[in-house]
């Protein structure tokens, strides 16, 4: 006979009835492929060697290829990936690497026009880093790109959508576990300058392009549009104004571009989100708060939690959840793969993610391309967070309000 | 100028301190650094699951991982000191450690021995574990092997007088500082200092009552004899000296383990071990004791 335990009865139960049972096993998803997966990857610098080191863990899947213009780049990363050949333009990878089918693109954003309509039209599956671009203009230009390129894959690499937790923790802000939301914040606070050494000046400019105005969208592009897109997601909304300030408060070392920014964003109905960065001070690191009637909800890319209201309705897999206190309020544990994480009595194992999330947006775009699904982030809803977060850059930079015109988002 | 730079990392404080000339390209070199100790804190930590050891440890009995080339460079000088130890220095130990409560862990068993447990294949560049339960944890080297890839960034960038260290107990010195012969650190145990000067060389320092741990019938020390698995307190501190911090750390922990130097161990690994006969050093006189 099998024993089922109350508890364990009532958490598969309550899991079943919640979004929680319909999550994938987070371990087994996209590690591996029938066949194999021929990839290359566009852009050797810091993202691009995650990526790299990522893609090794998926079975099947080969780095066949790694692109970048600066020596010591390509040969980081060709460290990271045994038999991968380097090339120093991505239009001699494409014309070489025949077999090769699908593309990784992480170089700086204002490069990505170019490759990714190149990579689109030598036919192959494009995965490429947000965000997109740096003008609305190069986001429509890809958006027309990825449309007109049928049969081929185009992900936008906005993390959040594929996390599990994200993914979870969704279903319970579209539910009446959070109910009506009431405020958004977001935060990417880091101890850093930003700056990136190179061993040779004529590379300094190209390698330190975060901290160059004409190319680069600060912290509100290149960090706060991840954060942006969640909201959106969550949402299934764009914002309509947003106001910013911004200022050199860490950092005084000649740079333009501010290290510390402020953002008000105002999404339908009045609903605002505050949004900070700053590159002078670590503290709280990077999250995301959702505020709703019933609950709050806090994302942290590894892990989430949700802070339940004293008169919010309690369900019945609540009693036997993890717990975990903070200061004087105690958070829920959002763990994706509850149930089976239950029926096998690991519950506490399923406290954060198993897997960086990077590993699931690649392991999304793996399967597109392998089951000839649709991205599970398109062009469109990576040009959509693109687009706002120029609005937020601009505000930050003129420090005024920027109305954000619906119309730009219509492709 | 000389400018100081640290995080949190490993469970410790790291501290870089770069001597130079101008501080934005300084400070990038130095932040550059650092990213490695956070790369590799984020690769090996065996109590974040998301962590490349952690896949490892769940995955490498299914199916072999493909490691990168720095990964397979840890992997190797793992399996290398574990030879050359004969055994005493384990990475598979962690799962004695998480028995002892030493280490947090979920109540879970699994086998040790580093020989029998773990395959490296050198042509694919992969590991493969032979059982399932396997715990690798890399904490005796995980350290000084990150700091080695600092000061690789640190040197690659022109650096030419710099300190580093990871707890105090995981230490490079790059060049030395203007003036001197090297880098003067100090090594404490029991009451006895004693001074070494650094340049271009590493130092690895294990001391089993660096953290004691209460348990059933007593208390245990943090480094553990695998082969017996039971504390290793033969000595009071082990420290080596070498080109590499990962191997000096490897080594350090060895040494506590058999209780004195090998003769299997490298002519170019300095010791220094402190036991109840006060230091005993190797290839040379010991430093000058300070108070």
């Amino acid at each position: 006979m099998n024993h089922t335990t109350r508890r364990e009865f009532i958490v598969q139960t309550a899991g079943a009835l919640g979004a929680v049972a319909f999550m994938p096993s987070l371990i087994a998803k996209g590690a591996q492929i029938d066949g194999r997966l021929d990839v290359a990857v566009i852009g050797a610098g810091r993202q691009g060697r995650s990526i790299l080191g990522e893609l090794q863990k998926f079975a099947g899947v080969r780095v066949v290829g790694i692109c970048d213009n600066n020596p010591g780049r390509l040969n980081s990363g060709l460290r990271r990936v045994q038999g991968a050949e380097g090339f120093a333009d991505h239009r001699a990878m494409l014309d070489k690497l025949t077999g090769c089918k699908a593309i990784v693109i992480a170089t700086p954003t204002h490069l990505h026009r170019e490759i990714a309509i190149d990579c689109l039209g030598a036919g192959r599956h494009v995965y490429c880093e947000a965000p997109l671009a740096h003008t609305i203009e190069d986001c429509r230009a890809i958006v027309v790109a990825a449309r007109r390129a049928s049969g081929l894959v185009f992900q936008s690499g906005l993390e959040g959508r594929s996390n599990p937790i994200y993914q979870l923790a969704r279903t319970f802000f579209r539910s009446d576990a959070v109910r009506e939301p009431v405020s958004l914040e977001a935060q990417d606070y880091r101890k850093t300058s930003w700056r990136f050494p190179s061993p040779d000046p004529r590379f300094d400019r190209e390698i330190n392009w975060r901290l160059d105005p004409e190319v680069s969208l600060g912290l509100a592009g290149e960090m706060g549009v991840h954060q942006f897109d969640v909201m959106m997601w969550y949402l299934d909304a764009i914002p309509e104004s947003v106001i910013g300030a911004g200022s050199i408060r860490a950092h005084d070392d000649g740079r333009a571009l501010a290290d510390t920014i402020d953002c008000a964003l105002r999404f339908p109905r009045g609903l605002g989100m505050r949004y900070g960065a700053s590159l002078g001070n670590s503290h709280g690191g990077r999250y995301e708060l959702l505020r709703g009637t019933n609950a709050a909800i806090k994302l942290a890319w590894t892990a989430g939690w949700m802070f339940k209201e004293a008169d919010a309705p309690t369900q019945g897999w609540e009693v036997y959840a993890n717990r975990q206190q903070f200061h004087n309020e105690e958070g829920i544990t959002l763990i994706a793969d509850a149930t089976q994480l239950a029926s096998q009595g690991k519950l506490q194992e399923g406290v954060g993610l198993p897997n960086p999330p990077l590993y699931y947006a690649l392991g999304d775009f793996i399967a597109s391309v392998a089951e000839g699904k649709p991205a599970i982030c398109d062009a469109e809803a990576g040009a959509r967070a693109t687009i706002v977060a120029i609005h937020a850059a601009k505000s930050v930079t003129g420090e005024e309000i920027v109305r954000i015109d619906p119309s730009l988002f219509q492709f | 100028m000389i400018l100081p730079l640290s995080i949190h990392a490993m469970g410790t404080r790291f501290e870089f301190v770069l001597a130079g000339a101008t501080e934005p390209s300084l400070r990038a070199v130095g932040e550059a650094a650092l990213e490695e100790v956070q790369g590799w804190h984020a690769a090996l930590s065996v109590f974040q699951p998301e962590s490349m050891l952690s896949f490892i440890n769940r995955t490498a009995c299914d199916r072999p991982v493909r490691l990168d080339e720095d990964m397979w460079n840890l992997m190797s000088l793992c399996d290398r000191v574990h030879r050359d130890s004969e055994g005493a220095f384990d990475p598979t130990v962690g799962m004695v450690m998480q028995r002892l409560g030493l280490h947090p862990g979920d109540g879970a068993d699994g086998p040790i021995g580093w020989a029998d447990l773990v395959e490296l294949d050198e042509r694919e560049r992969t590991i493969r574990l032979t059982h399932h339960g396997v715990r690798i944890d890399l904490g005796a080297v995980a350290k000084g092997f990150a700091l080695d890839c600092s000061a690789g960034v640190l040197r690659e960038h022109g650096v030419e007088a710099a300190l580093l260290h990871g707890g105090t107990s995981s230490v490079i010195a790059i060049g030395s500082p203007p003036d001197r012969n090297g880098w003067t650190v100090s090594i404490r145990s029991a009451g006895e200092a004693i001074e070494v000067d650094l340049a271009d060389r590493a130092l690895g320092v294990s001391a089993p009552r660096g953290r004691i741990v209460a348990c059933e019938g007593g208390s245990v020390s943090h480094v553990i004899d695998p082969r017996s698995e039971h504390s290793a307190e033969q000595v009071d501190t082990a420290a080596v000296v070498g080109s590499s911090a990962g191997v000096a750390d490897a080594w350090a922990t060895a040494l506590v383990v058999l209780g004195g130097r090998p003769a299997s161990m490298s002519d170019k690994l300095e010791s220094l071990i402190h036991g109840q006969d006060g230091w005993v050093c190797s290839q040379r006189t010991c430093p000058q004791e300070v108070s």
